[in-house]
């Protein structure tokens, strides 16, 4: 327990960018989802055919050779990423795939009577979206996306491959550290307290995640969104 | 920077390696979380005293830590208070362990659709709660568990690309280390691409037929 003390500061940095990453991943990925959610909707068939292989190729391709495409890819193509920079853009890509599911499922889920019966009262197409499909469509939506944001938090440790200090990377700092200082093997402790510290985030957040659900009355729409409460393609 | 195929056939043994490699962690991987899932779900079932509270904090612990951190807790941790496995072995552990956890789930989820009036049936007959159990409860609720758990199976041969990161020479690892010291990306990521969606691909197809098979007696 010493050793996590002892770099207390160091942990703390960690898991603020692990959250900064978290967040700002999640937003970029609400909009990226939902446009091409919506795209997903729309009737030229070779618009939701690109949005179907977009969604297809980043949930099929482990998230990690993705990260490490835009890491590596990025300079090449006169770039310049930072690797902060590469995670979050191949963690909001990649989110960005499962939102459009998460928002076409969603919008898929509001029966089909709803939007004929807006045609019938002559509402514009926008105005049906806007008015009719979207706010009925957000109650599974919205606890999807705090799903979301939890599997973002948990992918943030891939950014330790690319040399991110978030949390794992930390630790692994803390364990080398104290490794080659004192000559003892902090690792079962450092990474204990790591999993903990994940732990207890994420099941806050799944926590928060089913209340909400509750409270919009849409339970179970956030693992049905997410892929019926399988494993996360990650 | 051009596509040089040359270049790719040259390193073609090394990425077949990897390839197996990845195919081996991830079949122990499978094989082993299935056991595991199915051992875990019995329990919960059965309501063994202490091991099903364990089995269900054991699920969600799995599913809110991120399989990175379990990986490098069995890698580095263990080995520090005195338990070494091989690489391929902690891998195999890790993916397992992590799998597991999904199983466990889905299969709860099966024997939840199982009839009451089977089980009433089956008490009216004598047959012990584990009997009931592994003689009829069990291979219906493997028939709706089964989609889910090989979804979670495709996921694992995914996420067997992780460890890349604690050094074990799977394919992602071969393509990456590559990498690192010729700077040719395009043929390395061609290869990463192509072969993880024609896994992803295959499998899903697979999964698609079996579910398909399975929902036989359904369908009218």
């Amino acid at each position: 327990m010493n050793v996590i003390l002892a770099n207390w500061p160091l942990f703390l940095d960690g898991f603020w960018q692990t959250i900064k990453i978290g967040i700002v991943t999640l937003i970029a990925s609400t909009v990226i989802g939902f446009v091409l959610g919506t795209l997903a909707m729309v009737r030229p068939w070779w618009v939701r055919a690109l949005v179907k292989v977009y969604v297809e190729f980043l949930r099929g391709v482990p998230l990690i050779v993705n990260i490490f495409f835009v890491f590596f890819g990025a300079p090449l193509l006169g770039l310049p990423l930072s690797p902060y920079g590469a995670v979050v853009l191949g963690l909001s890509l990649w989110g960005g795939a499962n939102g459009a599911e998460i928002v076409r499922g969603g919008l898929q889920a509001v029966p089909r009577h709803q939007s004929q019966s807006a045609r019938a009262l002559g509402l514009k197409e926008w105005e049906i979206f806007w008015f009719i499909l979207l706010p009925q469509a957000l109650r599974g939506i919205l606890p999807a996306f705090a799903g979301l944001l939890t599997l973002l938090i948990q992918s943030t440790t891939l950014g330790a491959l690319v040399g991110v200090s978030e949390m794992l990377a930390m630790g692994r700092l803390v364990v080398e550290r104290t490794t080659v200082m004192e000559g003892s093997d902090p690792a079962f402790q450092v990474y204990t307290f790591v999993l903990v510290a994940y732990f207890l985030l994420c099941s806050a957040l799944t926590w928060c995640t089913r209340r909400w659900e509750r409270r919009l009355g849409a339970v179970g729409a956030r693992r049905r969104l997410l892929g019926g409460g399988n494993a996360p393609a990650i | 920077m051009e596509f040089d195929p040359a270049y790719l056939v040259r390193h073609l043994p090394a990425l077949w390696r990897g390839l197996l490699v990845t195919i081996e962690v991830s079949l122990a991987g499978m094989l082993f979380s299935i056991v595991l899932g199915v051992l875990g779900a019995a329990a919960r079932y059965l309501r063994i005293p202490g091991l099903w509270q364990f089995v269900a904090f054991y699920v969600e612990f799995i599913r809110n830590t991120p399989l990175l951190v379990q990986m490098f807790f069995i890698v580095f941790g263990l080995p520090a208070i005195g338990l070494t496995l091989s690489l391929f072995w902690c891998g195999v552990l890790s993916l397992a362990l992590w799998a597991a956890a999904y199983h466990v789930e889905s299969i709860r989820g099966g024997l939840e659709t199982v009839n009451k009036g089977l089980r009433e049936a089956g008490q009216a007959l004598g047959l012990k709660p584990w009997q009931f159990l592994v003689k009829v409860s069990l291979p219906l609720a493997l028939r709706v568990a089964i989609p889910s758990m090989l979804n979670t199976s495709v996921s694992l041969v995914k996420n067997s690309s992780m460890l890349q990161a604690i050094g074990l020479m799977e394919l992602t690892f071969v393509a990456v280390d590559r990498m690192a010291i010729d700077f040719r990306m395009l043929e390395m990521f061609t290869v990463l691409v192509v072969v993880y969606l024609a896994l992803v691909f295959v499998l899903s197809f697979v999964a698609g037929r079996v579910e398909h098979v399975l929902q036989r007696p359904f369908r009218a």
